[in-house]
């Protein structure tokens, strides 16, 4: 009866205790499982990426759609070191009439099924910089704008995928630096119903103008009243060092005490942190 | 009271215990994202055996989405492991360049309670009206959701690993946010809008900050003032950035395009004092 007794007040006890401070369960009995082998190690799978053979766009005028499709694969996973190759390949096949003919059919085909394909089509569109490109990118510019949708956080969605689309293909017209671009990308400024796809016109005006007080004057012309701070909105070049960086939104914090937060405000009383975390396989 | 309390959790785990969850998201299709993040790692069975313990995800939960399946890239569990995958290895960590460090991604997204967060787990949801929440839970650890919009192609550009670890960002910093009791605003914890600049109706003021004011590892502090804060919103376009800009060698373009598009985005439309940072190049490839 007294073991009985003992072995009671432990249980509960214990139970008390673990109410007290929740602990993370035990793996699961059930981990996860795969129906295909394990594959090779990731050394293995990025020397296979650096063998493979470089898809050609130098083909027959038959031949290009079904070319062009095996370059978008392979630049759509083409790493951070084959940036410069990727754009020379594109580059020389400016004057190749039917790949940016099959280029532009894929954008448009791709907007409906992938958005992360439909990004890259496009950006291999504008870092070509050719006419039958251009035309292109500018007839996508207009595709209508949906009005309805699925809203989640009170945007619609098919309006954010187009937009991100739009804003891609006027980075592709301003990087052509032709009258037409430029004015494809000023109606933008002004015009365009996305504000993604304005800021994105203003950015990439103003980038492809060398940040010119020219360029800017042009731009305060034309962009709307409550988007002027876009004008000096603050650009994380990948290649400006930290303290060019820090200084320009310093720079920018002075001009515009707008843009300051205000201090954040508690919800009730504060509690102690503490860290536990663990470590994933080495890669 | 506690014996309430004894008794409620009995009855919650007895309820969870005979939920087995249905997916209705779409789970035969893959991004050119997905796909292209997939090849750089293939099958890895050591990382997923890993990665669900440090997310804590529960087989009652993932039944159906590829728990069974884990290398089936089209169902939701190996999708979810794609993202931590580019989370865990696929920044290049360069601290004078990168906002933030891997290490503090990787405390905001893993399930340990730490400097960033209590403990969480992260489950699926069939909702199509949101990206992802946390749900705070009385007992045991908070819930990070992810969503059908972060999984199905057919449903939302942000389908592709560099937005659903985004999203791990952001709900985990309302996990930073209970942990450390701030007050983000009313709506799904954010301020409501649109208003100032943020279009849409959940918004976040964007605390600007410089490169290195954070050393890796000290994301999570602040010191009461909005001169060292983060908002959600802000964590995820600034992991987004991270990606695009400063990512390790071998990851895919398609991840970094598609994370420079999503930081710009949200970049222009969530922050009622935006915009926040323009990230990347606004030259085409």
């Amino acid at each position: 009866m007294f073991r009985l007794c003992v072995a009671t007040v432990f249980l509960l006890g214990s139970i008390l205790v673990a109410q007290e401070k929740p602990q993370p369960p035990a793996p699961h009995p059930y981990p996860p499982q795969s129906k295909e082998p394990p594959g090779p190690p990731a050394s293995e799978l990025d020397n296979k990426h650096r063998e493979a053979k470089v898809p050609s766009l130098n083909v027959p005028e038959q031949d290009a759609r079904a070319a062009v499709n095996s370059f978008i694969t392979w630049a759509s996973a083409s790493d951070v070191r084959q940036r410069e190759e990727v754009r020379r390949m594109i580059a020389a096949s400016r004057e190749n009439k039917p790949v940016s003919a099959a280029l532009c059919e894929e954008a448009f085909q791709a907007r409906e099924k992938d958005h992360s394909r439909a990004v890259v089509v496009l950006s291999l569109l504008g870092e070509m910089r050719s006419e039958t490109g251009g035309e292109c990118l500018g007839r996508f510019l207009h595709l209508p704008f949906p009005e309805k949708g699925t809203v989640i956080d009170g945007e619609i969605v098919e309006q954010t995928a187009l937009g991100t689309l739009q804003a891609k293909a006027v980075d592709g017209l301003a990087y052509l630096h032709s009258r037409s671009g430029d004015e494809a990308v000023l109606w933008a400024v002004s015009k365009h119903p996305s504000r993604i796809v304005r800021a994105e016109a203003i950015e990439a005006y103003l980038w492809n103008h060398n940040y010119s007080a020219e360029a800017r004057s042009v731009l305060e012309s034309r962009v709307r009243e409550n988007e002027r701070i876009f004008l000096d909105r603050v650009h994380r070049d990948p290649a400006e060092p930290a303290e060019s960086f820090n200084q320009k939104l310093a720079e920018y914090l002075k001009e515009h005490p707008e843009a300051v937060a205000p201090q954040p405000t508690h919800a009730k009383q504060k509690r102690r942190p503490q860290d536990d975390s663990d470590q994933p396989p080495s890669r | 009271m506690a014996t309430k309390r004894v008794a409620l959790a009995v009855g919650l785990l007895l309820v969870s215990s005979t939920i087995v969850a249905a997916a209705v998201c779409d789970q035969t299709r893959t991004s050119q994202a997905e796909r292209d993040l997939w090849n750089t790692h293939g099958c890895w069975q050591a990382f997923f055996l890993w990665q669900y313990q440090a997310y804590d995800m529960r087989q009652g939960e993932w039944t159906g989405r590829g728990w069974e399946d884990a290398c089936n890239q089209n169902m939701e569990y190996p999708k979810h492991w794609n993202a931590s995958y580019l989370l865990t290895y696929g920044l290049a960590d360069t601290w004078q360049f990168s906002f933030h460090g891997t290490i503090d991604y990787r405390g905001t997204a893993e399930r340990w309670d730490n400097n960033y967060h209590d403990d969480i787990y992260h489950t699926p949801s069939d909702r199509t009206d949101i990206f992802g929440a946390w749900v705070y839970h009385f007992f045991g650890s908070n819930e990070v959701q992810t969503a059908c919009p972060l999984y199905d192609p057919n449903v939302a550009p942000n389908a592709n690993p560099g937005s659903r670890g985004g999203d791990f960002m952001h709900e985990g910093w309302h996990g930073w946010m209970d942990k450390y009791n701030w007050n983000n605003g009313s709506c799904a914890g954010h301020r409501c809008g649109p208003t100032g600049n943020c279009t849409v109706s959940n918004c976040d003021y964007f605390y600007f900050h410089g490169i290195g004011a954070y050393a890796f590892g000290a994301m999570w502090e602040n010191d009461g003032t909005a001169n060292r804060f983060h908002s959600p919103n802000q964590v995820q376009v600034e992991y987004l950035c991270d990606v695009s800009d400063f990512p390790q060698w071998w990851v895919p373009a398609s991840v970094r395009q598609s994370a420079q598009v999503d930081a710009n985005q949200r970049a222009s439309q969530r922050f009622i004092n935006g915009p926040g940072y323009f990230c990347g190049s606004p030259r085409p490839w």
